[in-house]
């Protein structure tokens, strides 16, 4: 383990925004800390920058504790949402500022800012001051900032939530292709399950301030544990067993014996399948058009459904079809959205 | 990777330099706060108490006894409230002039609303007298004896002083009125005398409050013009210094002080919660109101305004002229001969009030600089008790604090005994009467700088120190500037603190013009305070001048 995050734990007057988290980056890993908002992911990365203080826990560096170690003795390296350059300076200052402040010569810091420039893709804009530059140009800056010391660990602050969506989707890759190339092993924060599904090699789901599920982003789309993990990477129809017992008998074969009645089926969209059948049970509603794919919502015995095909479409809304999923795409997760006092009558 | 590895320590509880510098930061700051503030207040508190025998209410049944108090008192609060409607009025006319009608020429009048701020406050008085008294300009044109000294001179001259606060003020409340509202208003169908009723004076009343209290504040705790106009109508100013000048009655005039300051603490209470109010209701984001030409409303409104202007130009401008003229009003002739001050020791008040006040504004700048930079890394428990204390100031009369400086630091009991007769003392007064200005001017500062700057140089391994130089105090520079310029400015002008701490030896230009007014050389003092004003002139287009730099720069880097 190269970075491991032991039982952390924050709390703020009478709000825990961290319960007893525990997690880990291997060297040159990249990982990101999906969730929605307040689930604590921004606590964690700030705990671990040294932004924060612990209130219980330890943080390991190669086993070394870092907990009593102020932010800029640790050494790492951070790029916030806000670009937060440093308005008075331009861009080589700011690059250059970690390595000024290291003591570093005046001639090294320019080759290494000129080779940082290169690498983020902006090699003209040395003597620009960040004011002139746009969004997505600074954010390139920033990260160039936060790898000129060579840090031991890059944090990531929701780095693409303030750029538009061709921008993000452009310095996405760029991320990724740095951080591959330098091997520094990265921690993201995002709340976008798409950018954590396209960066991550390891994915650490949370919710109100605990750690849900941690996992590939293959585990985390195709195998949820939880309803919340479910939900949250992506679009799944959610089915209650007697629903599916009633709709798609033959899929209750796929339910582990250990399940409880809590249990519910999540069946991907993608992996519903659709024939036009006058005779079929199910009827077509409504139909929207997103260019790469269609999405149906479908009236079928087990309650409404999500649908989406690729490709030429023969169903019309209002269309009788028969629905087809395999028994491998259906995947029974934990409801830990339930209301409490269900579980407890259970 | 060799450059960062070393730079983290492998052990645990280990020291922080940083934790050190905050501490000190906040601490050296906050100990000037209780011995230049807190600790003078409550020697003044315990002098009111301090009877023959010990301690007791004596001196108040004494002071609440007498008839004099309660005229005073009384003269006080009509004064204060009299000046408040006054100024209030011309301040909201000259305001919505600026700010919600369209006509040229705005610049003219808001150059000249300053100037009132630019010059003691008897200089309105002297004015006055110039214009309206025996032998004013204005009387000898008309041929009636006006008599000025007493409650209109002085209610005439403190409108004229408060009227800048008021402007300022209650501009600031119409200015940030969104034009959408006015659009959403047209559209359904609000004619303007309407916009104005339910939408300008609603949005504004917290302003008008705010400039209110500011106003009779400003009032009742003004020594300058009271002396030099007010004549026999005492106020309770002029009462502490009779006490303490005129009858060397330090506890009666700690008594006095004392009740002075409730007004004071309430009104500046009251304030802050008004401003507060203000602050919550303003939207981000905001489309700013154009005004367009409405040839009746925009004539009527900039003809008030240019008349209240010329007023103002006519007070502060008759002392100009007058300071050169050879023998007011029998030779009109004009000369120089006023600029050659034959008063004891001459100009070197006026150069000993300069050296004062780079002293207070340089020491002064530094010190709410290294407070707000403290108290942004300190818990907010502990940082807010401290703010509380730093805004406090605001609320006590530079008479009061005069009073109990010279209580706390002409007493042998104590080594700060010391500083008193010095420069610095009087430089150090100086900066705690405007102590929460100035905090607070820099604290708006501090708010605008995004928490995550300093984190990023935190995080690449940057200290207290080398944030505080590179990172924040370029952000904060305007305000640098402005507090650094406030804190000069007022240091030039002020006389109620700093009445009581001069010694023959040691003078401030304010002081040196009520000398040479009550020795009868009022051409004199119109001269020195003529060179006051020009000294505070330059100071004003230096800052100026420094605020278009730091402007001019920051647009070429696009921050501005």
């Amino acid at each position: 383990m190269y970075l491991t995050v032991h039982n952390a734990t924050k709390i703020y007057g009478n709000f825990t925004a961290l319960d007893s988290v525990s997690i880990d980056i291997e060297q040159g890993e990249f990982v990101c800390l999906l969730g929605p908002s307040g689930c604590g992911k921004t606590t964690l990365l700030r705990l671990i920058a040294g932004l924060t203080e612990l209130d219980g826990g330890d943080i390991l560096l190669e086993g070394e504790a870092l907990s009593d170690l102020p932010a800029r003795k640790r050494g790492f390296g951070i790029v916030f949402q806000s670009y937060s350059l440093f308005p008075n300076m331009t861009v080589a200052e700011n690059i250059g500022y970690g390595l000024k402040i290291r003591g570093a010569s005046r001639s090294e810091i320019s080759r290494r800012v000129n080779e940082l420039l290169e690498l983020v893709k902006l090699p003209r804009v040395a003597d620009n001051f960040p004011g002139q530059l746009s969004g997505g140009q600074q954010q390139r800056i920033a990260l160039a900032r936060a790898i000129a010391v060579d840090p031991r660990v890059l944090l990531l602050d929701e780095p693409l939530s303030a750029l538009d969506a061709k921008v993000r989707a452009e310095l996405r890759g760029e991320i990724r292709h740095v951080q591959r190339s330098l091997g520094i092993p990265t921690l993201m924060v995002t709340h976008d399950q798409e950018e954590a599904l396209a960066l991550a090699d390891k994915i650490i789901c949370m919710n109100h301030g605990i750690v849900v599920q941690a996992g590939t982003p293959e585990d985390l789309y195709h195998r949820p544990q939880t309803r919340f993990v479910a939900q949250f990477m992506g679009i799944s129809n959610l089915l209650p067993a007697d629903a599916v017992q009633r709709a798609f008998p033959g899929l209750m074969a796929t339910r582990p014996a250990t399940a409880q009645d809590t249990h519910i089926a999540c069946i991907r969209p993608e992996q519903i399948g659709m024939i036009p059948d006058p005779n079929g049970n199910a009827t077509v509603r409504s139909i929207s058009f997103l260019g790469n794919l269609r999405r149906l919502e479908v009236d079928s015995p087990a309650g409404p459904l999500v649908v989406e095909t690729h490709g030429a479409n023969p169903c019309r809304e209002g269309d009788s079809v028969t629905l087809d999923i395999a028994p491998e795409a259906c995947i029974w997760v934990a409801d830990d959205m339930a209301p409490q006092p269900a579980k407890e009558t259970a | 990777m060799s450059t960062t590895e070393q730079a983290v320590a492998p052990s645990r509880k280990q020291f922080d330099s940083d934790r050190l510098l905050t501490l000190a930061c906040v601490g050296l700051p906050l100990l000037g706060l209780v011995l230049f503030f807190l600790y003078p207040m409550l020697i003044v508190f315990l002098r009111s108490v301090t009877v023959d025998d010990g301690y007791g209410l004596g001196n108040y049944t004494q002071v609440l006894g007498s008839v004099g108090f309660w005229r005073a008192t009384w003269h006080s609060l009509v004064m204060g409230g009299a000046t408040t409607l006054l100024s209030v009025f011309l301040g909201f006319i000259i305001a919505h002039g600026l700010y919600r009608c369209a006509f040229p020429g705005k610049w003219i009048i808001r150059a000249v609303i300053v100037l009132p701020l630019l010059a003691p406050s008897l200089v309105q008085a002297l004015g006055l007298i110039f214009l309206l008294g025996r032998n004013g300009v204005i009387s000898r044109a008309l041929g009636v004896e006006i008599e000025i000294y007493g409650f209109w001179g002085l209610l005439i001259a403190n409108t004229l002083y408060a009227l800048p606060q008021a402007v300022m003020i209650i501009g600031a409340a119409l200015v940030l009125l969104d034009a959408r509202i006015y659009e959403a208003a047209d559209v359904m169908g609000a004619s303007p005398a309407r916009q104005f009723r339910d939408l300008t004076l609603p949005a504004a009343r917290f302003g008008i409050l705010n400039a209110a209290f500011v106003c009779f504040t400003i009032t009742i705790t003004d020594f300058g013009n009271a002396a030099v106009i007010g004549g026999d109508y005492s106020v309770l100013a002029t009462e502490i210094y009779s006490q303490v000048v005129g009858q060397r009655n330090f506890n009666m005039g700690a008594v006095v002080g004392i009740m002075l300051l409730l007004p004071t603490v309430i009104s500046y209470a009251i304030e802050r919660q008004a401003m507060k109010r203000q602050r919550s209701g303003q939207a981000t984001g905001q489309v700013p109101f154009r005004p367009h030409f409405a040839p009746l409303r925009d004539t009527l409104m900039a003809s008030l305004a240019l008349l209240i202007c010329a007023g103002i130009v006519a007070v502060i401008g008759i002392v100009v002229y007058a300071s050169f003229v050879t023998l007011w009003p029998y030779n009109m002739a004009l000369s120089t001969k006023h600029y050659d001050i034959t008063l004891a020791g001459g100009y070197s008040s006026l150069r000993m009030t300069i050296v004062i006040s780079v002293m207070a504004a340089t020491g002064g700048t530094l010190a709410v600089f290294l407070l707000g930079l403290g108290l942004r890394r300190l818990p907010g428990t502990v940082a807010q008790p401290i703010q509380l204390l730093a805004a406090m100031p605001a609320a006590v009369p530079g008479m009061v604090l005069g009073l109990a400086y010279i209580l706390t630091f002409n007493s042998t009991a104590t080594p700060l005994y010391l500083l008193y007769g010095t420069a610095t003392l009087i430089a150090i007064i100086n900066f705690y009467h405007y102590h929460t200005q100035s905090f607070l001017t820099l604290m708006t500062g501090f708010r605008q700088l995004p928490q995550a700057l300093e984190e990023a140089a935190g995080s690449l391994g940057a200290g207290l120190r080398r944030t505080a130089t590179d990172i924040v105090a370029p952000f904060i520079a305007p305000m640098l500037v402005s507090v650094f310029f406030f804190l000069f400015m007022r240091s030039m002008v002020t006389l109620s603190a700093v009445v009581f701490l001069t010694t023959p030896d040691l003078s401030v230009a304010a002081v040196t013009i009520m000398r040479l007014d009550d020795a009868g050389l009022t051409s004199q003092a119109a001269a020195f305070s003529t060179c006051v004003m020009a000294v505070v002139c330059a100071a004003l287009l230096g800052m100026k001048a420094t605020l278009a730099l730091i402007g001019r720069r920051n647009r070429t880097k696009g921050t501005a």
